[in-house]
């Protein structure tokens, strides 16, 4: 395959001579990945803000530098950002996209004009996102700030009653929901179709079954909210009624639609950032991961079981007994392949020659707050004492638990991990290290105060509070600024690697997978020289050494 | 999605070599062809779960509303829905009909097919518009005083709920026959252009899978609504 | 690639027409059931017509028969709806506010 075709073909359409042309028709996975990135990690820095204006404001009762209404807005941002435009996206729309082909020995995904397309769609969504954010009031020529007061979850009726900019929000929450689907597909079929000769099922990396169990997750749960919001536009503007009493309709129904998609939408998260955690194992334990089959099919059953359990969102909504009884059941049973995958990392590192570098930092990290998150999880799944949690502090602090501490965590290991891949060169070790501890420390400094606060009654959404609450707010606080000094530093660390960083050479891991067998860092375009034949098992080592060895030209050399 | 996958022939599959010196052709993105299909059916699951969360809200409020939703739907038209509903058969068959043609060869048979089916289409939304004017002269249609509360004119709770989900599900359905005509023009084209043969018609094929989706949702639209007051409102 | 090399017409079309005769069959049950048999069933009765229609549509118009990969994707598919579909009905038949709730029982 010569470079002129590929430079020819790896583009949406025409063949245009600027750089900066060629990467915004470009149709090379490994592009539309980093640009995801880029995309993603501004809309974060936004969310943060919100998050930190609540937390300025929230540091003693009463009111100081906000009112209720902006309030509820900026919490509203902060989720539908996060939630919609960060994380769902998430770890799939970058590694999955950069490295997934790679792994599997792929020139690129099954419909690479579809990832393009998607990439862009993505964008649409995000400026409909943006323009949710301001009305422009003709009469004095004013922007107004008029984003939506719902909470990222726009629960009727008051989602439909409201004045603020809802419908905007719930069109940009449905554009950005279709190309998380069109992202689904693309990599079902890619790992169905392109896997190297030889590599079947279970001798993939652990991070292609984590992005493959994903991928169904968004191509199958994804559709119910999508219509959930059509539905509750046309409740709306044409009144159909499903969603109002006052025609009959059940608000609780929305609920049901809407958690539908938005528990396993968790779960999406979750299990590509599980994925990076089993590459991270073996690589820096020096050895086989144990138990790769559980672990594959642990993922597999996440993402199935994952389906059945969103009724317990609903425990205090006024569902029926019966129904709250076997979704605490189901939501019980959930927990337990997750809890196979932690046994099954910490038995891997159990006799491994454990290497300290800053994505095993990241990792061990994530496997405390994770493990935090997870459990305090299992806690509310217990309808009796959900009734007395649900919407408090404490499940704000479960949640970013496991979101933040469980997938952003692993998401940051991941970065640091795939770094020199993507890039060709090394961040500052010792910098990144630093990061990761002011990090950890602000993390939870930040969150933890809030399972106490939850537990002893303070609500979750809430502009003001009683004085014996004000020290939980307080300790976060300082946790908050202490966390966000940490981001500034981490990304600051990262860009100084990306200008000024030591080249890193292929495999500054000395990791089995077939990412790390590439001509150079950063990877041609054509991606592997020439795709091996697959008889190997990912991680395969034998005293703390790679078994599988390629030369230039991937023949085997072991 | 601007240009079909088989329009660089010049593609070439690599070849990966075992151990033993086997060789192995490795899959490429170009020219899967299966791939093509499987990407397709992938979709289309995507649009059960939405209908299927549609069907879902509506046993919701039929159990809530029984006796309502069943007086609500006596009052449809049948005969206008049978006639859709055989027109939408009838077009089914002349879409297979015409993937078969393409595949056995006879282009021009096809393209025949796929106008038969594009007039059925056609048909199809003009019934609708028929049905949806009367109900409009019956004072029934979104945005109405039948429709809303609390006036004289208002519907009981389960009627509302009925013909709100009616407007809903029979409205995207037949947004998503406008699709099918829009798709089966764009079929044209590319037939016109060369670019789907009777050696590369993956994209005749899924088109043709498109509209088997949109004949099947309208499989259980259709009883659902017009047929369960059918027998004169006896309890269903 | 090519999906099949050049496909009998003639041979295939007899499938075509059968296919389509049996959903008229059924369609005129689906007409003549509510006033005929199992009327208090009607619900249940189109619900059963329509499931075996689409089968055959999915089996037969649509190629399903044979497709082994594909098929396991759709069974998942219409599992998930048929389990959404499950709880949420066992959830609205338990409804326990039917008596005081404005939607059932609205004060007049």
């Amino acid at each position: 395959m010569s470079k002129s075709y590929f430079d020819e073909t790896h583009c949406a359409f025409g063949h245009p001579k600027s750089t900066f042309m060629q990467w915004m028709l470009t149709i090379d996975h490994k592009r539309i990945g980093i640009m995801y990135a880029v995309v993603m990690f501004t809309f974060f820095f936004v969310a943060v803000a919100a998050a930190l204006t609540m937390r300025f404001e929230l540091f003693a009762p009463g009111q100081q530098f906000i009112d209720a209404h902006t309030f509820n807005q900026a919490f509203t941002l902060h989720g539908v950002i996060m939630v919609f435009l960060f994380i769902i996206p998430g770890i799939p729309a970058v590694f999955g996209n950069i490295v997934m082909p790679l792994m599997i020995g792929a020139k690129d995904v099954s419909f690479p004009r579809l990832n393009w397309f998607t990439f862009w769609l993505y964008i649409i969504g995000c400026i409909v996102a943006l323009s949710s954010l301001f009305n422009f009031n003709i009469a004095d020529g004013k922007l107004v700030f008029n984003f939506a007061d719902t909470g990222w979850t726009f629960y009727a009726p008051y989602s439909l009653n409201t004045d603020t900019n809802v419908v905007t929000t719930l069109v940009a929450a449905f554009i950005l929901g279709m190309a998380s689907i069109l992202t689904g597909l693309n990599f079902l079929v890619t790992i169905h179709r392109l896997r190297a000769p030889g590599m079947d099922f279970f001798k993939m990396p652990l991070f292609v079954w984590g992005i493959y169990a994903t991928a169904w997750i968004q191509l199958l749960a994804t559709p119910v909210v999508g219509i959930t919001l059509v539905l509750a536009l046309l409740e709306k503007y044409f009144g159909i009624g499903i969603f109002d009493p006052a025609k009959g309709g059940d608000p609780v129904l929305f609920q049901h639609l809407f958690w539908i998609y938005s528990h396993p939408a968790v779960y999406l998260m979750i299990l590509p950032a599980f994925g990076i955690m089993s590459e991270l194992m073996p690589a820096f334990s020096r050895r086989e991961i144990f138990g790769y089959r559980t672990i594959a099919l642990s993922s597999a059953s996440i993402a199935g079981v994952g389906y059945l359990v969103w009724g317990h969102h609903l425990f205090t909504s006024g569902m029926s007994d019966t129904a709250k009884t076997i979704f605490s059941f189901l939501t019980f049973f959930v927990a337990i392949p997750t809890g196979i995958k932690f046994y099954d990392w910490v038995a891997t590192m159990y006799k491994g020659k454990i290497v300290f570098s800053t994505p095993m930092l990241w990792a061990l990290g994530t496997m405390i707050t994770f493990a935090i998150g997870g459990l305090s999880g299992v806690t509310i799944a217990m309808i009796g004492s959900d009734i007395h949690l649900q919407d408090t502090y404490y499940t704000i602090a479960h949640f970013h638990y496991a979101m933040l501490g469980g997938v952003v965590f692993l998401f940051f290991a991941g970065i640091h991990y795939w770094f020199p891949l993507v890039f060709g060169k090394m961040y500052s070790e010792a910098k990144a290290k630093l990061a990761f501890y002011i990090l950890f420390v602000g993390f939870n400094l930040l969150w933890f105060p809030m399972f106490i606060a939850g537990y002893l009654g303070m609500p979750r959404r809430y502009f003001d509070y009683l004085p014996e609450f004000q020290i939980y707010h307080q300790i976060s606080f300082w946790g908050a600024i202490i966390f966000v000094t940490g981001l500034i530093f981490m990304f600051y660390v990262l860009i100084q690697g990306i200008r000024k960083g030591k080249p890193s050479g292929v495999n500054p891991w000395n990791a089995t997978t077939l990412e790390w067998h590439l001509p150079s860092s950063p990877p041609p375009l054509e991606n592997h020289t020439k795709v091996p034949y697959v008889d190997f098992r990912p991680y395969e080592y034998h005293h703390g050494q790679p078994v599988v060895k390629f030369d230039e030209n991937m023949k085997r050399i072991d | 999605m601007a240009h079909d996958s088989h329009d660089s022939h010049e593609y070439i599959p690599e070849i990966a070599v075992d151990r033993n010196g086997k060789e192995h052709v490795v899959q490429g993105w170009q020219g899967d062809t299966y791939g093509g299909k499987l990407g397709f059916w992938l979709f289309m699951l995507t649009e059960v779960m939405m209908f299927g969360s549609m069907f879902m809200v509506l046993s919701y409020y039929f159990t809530l509303h029984h006796q309502d939703f069943i007086n609500a739907s006596a009052g449809l038209d049948r005969v206008l829905g049978g006639i859709n509903t055989v027109v939408l058969l009838i077009s089914a068959l002349t879409m297979g009909l015409g993937l078969l043609r393409m595949r056995s060869g006879d282009v021009k048979g096809a393209k025949l097919m796929i106008w038969a089916t594009m007039l059925l289409a056609l048909i199809f939304l003009g019934v609708k518009a028929v049905e949806w004017t009367n109900d409009y002269k019956e004072g029934i249609f979104l945005g109405l005083q039948a429709l809303q509360s609390g006036n004289e004119h208002s519907l009981p709770f389960g009627e509302i709920l009925y013909f709100g989900m009616y407007f809903t599900m029979t409205g995207l359905h037949g947004f998503h026959i406008i699709i099918g005509i829009g798709l089966m023009l764009w079929l044209l084209k590319r037939i016109n252009s060369g670019k789907v043969t009777p050696e590369h018609n993956i994209l005749h094929f899924n088109i043709a899978l498109y509209w088997d989706l949109v004949h099947l949702i309208w499989v259980f639209v259709f009883p659902y609504f017009y047929m369960i007051g059918a027998g004169g409102a006896i309890h269903g | 690639m090519a999906n099949h090399t050049t496909v009998d017409y003639k041979a295939e079309k007899g499938g075509y027409y059968k296919v389509l005769f049996g959903l008229l069959a059924l369609t005129a049950l689906t007409f003549i059931q509510p006033s005929m048999f199992l009327t208090h069933y009607t619900f249940g009765m189109q619900m059963l017509i329509g499931t075996v229609k689409a089968w055959i549509i999915l089996m037969y118009y649509m190629h399903l028969k044979g497709e082994v990969l594909i098929g396991w994707t759709v069974i998942f598919a219409v599992f998930l709806v048929v389990f959404f579909f499950a709880i949420v009905m066992i959830d609205v038949n338990n409804f326990q506010f039917a008596d005081v709730s404005h939607i059932t029982s609205p004060a007049q």
